[in-house]
């Protein structure tokens, strides 16, 4: 806006300085053909000039006025929205001042943060209590599902059939199975009701990256899937993180890549630095992700079709929580399809400790 | 009997109560109760060497009972605690072992032989040399 008027002044001052020079230019000769024409042509300067210097004493008071009337009320408004979208809270608008079409913005710009705000709060409160539900259902569910597993786990160790025995472990799977949906359901409505609380410390992402890789060999052998871990040149990248928290994201990125890349394939974790941020990539080989699925993947409850056919195991809610996770470190969680054809990369990016 | 070494397991739902005694039965002496008055009846009267203990119970709660245990004065103030509850949230182990508890599992999480393993590695630990407090 300033720059606007400033602008708008120097091209005045620019018009009449042309204006000027052309009048000398073309009436002086015509003047000075005349007997008068000394005293004509002098006039006719001073003429110019008084003209020249009430111009620019309009412009500055016009300048002013702008400012004063239109500019300050202006920017008052201006710093009550950014205040709001900032802090979510409508903020008291500077006492009505200006002209009549910026108190009626300065009105309007109030009872529309009025109407988000109590949307807001009613989100509020409407994720509230679905956490709330969430979190006694879950506990609700806890107490039976412990007797089931526990019953089953002393039925495991009795002499049975390998028909019963077969049977049993069936059934002390899902009950497992069960026992983490549960405890899933548990962590989202701790996480959406903001009681999940991460210990922030410095965390050498490297050395991470290598217990989770080590302690992921056993089920890549089992896969057949090979497992690796590249340390980068600068190995000393050490982000702000909550180190079990993190540790569980990229224990569910690993677990994920080896669950859905098929045996002879590979999947490679690499770590690396950029200003401020350190970022974990890992890429496998395995079965991709569907350009139809790409909007959907950090979806609660999502499962790619593709996934589902592959793997029954999943429950859809790991990469949501892994994607809160990251944003709740100041960082985030992407994925792309791997550029060496097959497969998916994520990357998950972290603030470096400062 | 001045050589029996009690375990208390401090259970309100009958069937983990069951489940649990069907696996520790062999391994050790337990004593049950169901709420935490009576938890805090058997712990004087028996000295166990170790709670396993419940959070919600009738009556008194689990916490409750963490508390009045850590406030005795007599050596009993010191028993081991594992707290076995199906309550998870960061919250509740923080408080319950700001409270004094000595280990948490959460219920569901965890397959029997991992509570017995746990029994062990504390028991384990306070035959050693306590450190001081």
């Amino acid at each position: 806006m300033a720059a606007l008027l400033a602008s708008v002044f120097m091209a005045s001052i620019a018009v009449i300085a042309v204006v000027a020079v052309f009048l000398e230019g073309q009436l002086a000769p015509l003047v000075s053909s005349l007997e008068t024409s000394a005293h004509f042509r002098t006039l006719i300067l001073q003429v110019s000039g008084a003209l020249f210097v009430t111009a620019l004493l309009l412009l500055a008071a016009v300048f002013f006025a702008v400012g004063r009337f239109i500019g300050r009320p202006v920017s008052g408004v201006v710093a009550a929205m950014k205040a709001f979208a900032e802090t979510g809270t409508a903020q008291a608008l500077p006492a009505e001042s200006g002209p009549k079409e910026i108190r009626e913005l300065a009105a309007a710009f109030s009872s529309f943060a009025g109407r988000v705000e109590e949307a807001h709060k009613h989100d509020m409160e409407i994720s509230r209590v679905k956490s709330d539900f969430i979190s006694t259902a879950a506990h609700q569910l806890r107490t039976p599902l412990t007797g089931i597993r526990w019953a089953l786990e002393a039925l495991e160790r009795e002499p049975l059939t390998e028909e019963q025995k077969a049977l049993v472990a069936s059934a002390v799977e899902k009950s497992r199975q069960l026992v983490a949906v549960v405890g899933t359901l548990l962590d989202i409505s701790s996480i959406e009701s903001g009681k999940y609380k991460y210990e922030f410390a410095p965390v050498a992402l490297v050395s991470l990256a290598e217990e989770v890789v080590r302690d992921f060999a056993a089920l890549a052998g089992k896969s057949q899937v090979s497992l690796t871990f590249e340390k980068s040149d600068e190995a000393g990248a050490v982000v702000r993180a909550d180190r079990e928290r993190i540790r569980w994201v990229l224990n569910n990125l690993v677990e994920n890549a080896i669950r859905y890349t098929p045996a002879g394939g590979a999947v490679r974790v690499t770590t690396e630095t950029a200003p401020g941020r350190a970022y974990i990539r890992v890429r496998d080989t395995g079965i991709g992700i569907k350009p139809e699925d790409r909007g959907n993947i950090f979806e609660r409850f999502y499962r790619a079709p593709n996934a589902i056919a592959k793997e029954n195991g999943g429950n859809g809610l790991g990469l949501y929580i892994a994607r809160t996770i990251a944003t709740d470190h100041g960082g985030d969680l992407n994925f792309e399809a791997n550029e060496a054809g097959l497969g998916t990369v994520f990357t998950l990016s972290l603030p470096l400790a400062s | 009997m001045p050589d029996t070494k009690f375990i208390l397991v401090v259970e309100d739902d009958p069937v983990l109560k069951n489940l649990l005694g069907h696996t520790l039965a062999g391994k050790y002496q337990t004593l049950y109760a169901s709420d935490g008055n009576e938890a805090l009846a058997l712990l004087e009267a028996n000295k166990p060497v170790l709670v396993l203990l419940d959070l919600m119970l009738p009556t008194m709660d689990g916490f409750a009972v963490l508390q009045s245990i850590r406030a005795r004065t007599d050596e009993l103030k010191n028993v081991p605690i594992i707290v076995v509850s199906n309550l998870g949230a960061d919250t509740d182990i923080q408080k319950a072992k700001s409270l004094g508890a000595n280990d948490y599992l959460i219920k569901a999480e965890v397959a029997i032989e991992e509570i017995v393993a746990k029994i062990e590695s504390v028991l384990g630990s306070i035959a050693a040399p306590a450190p001081a407090a």
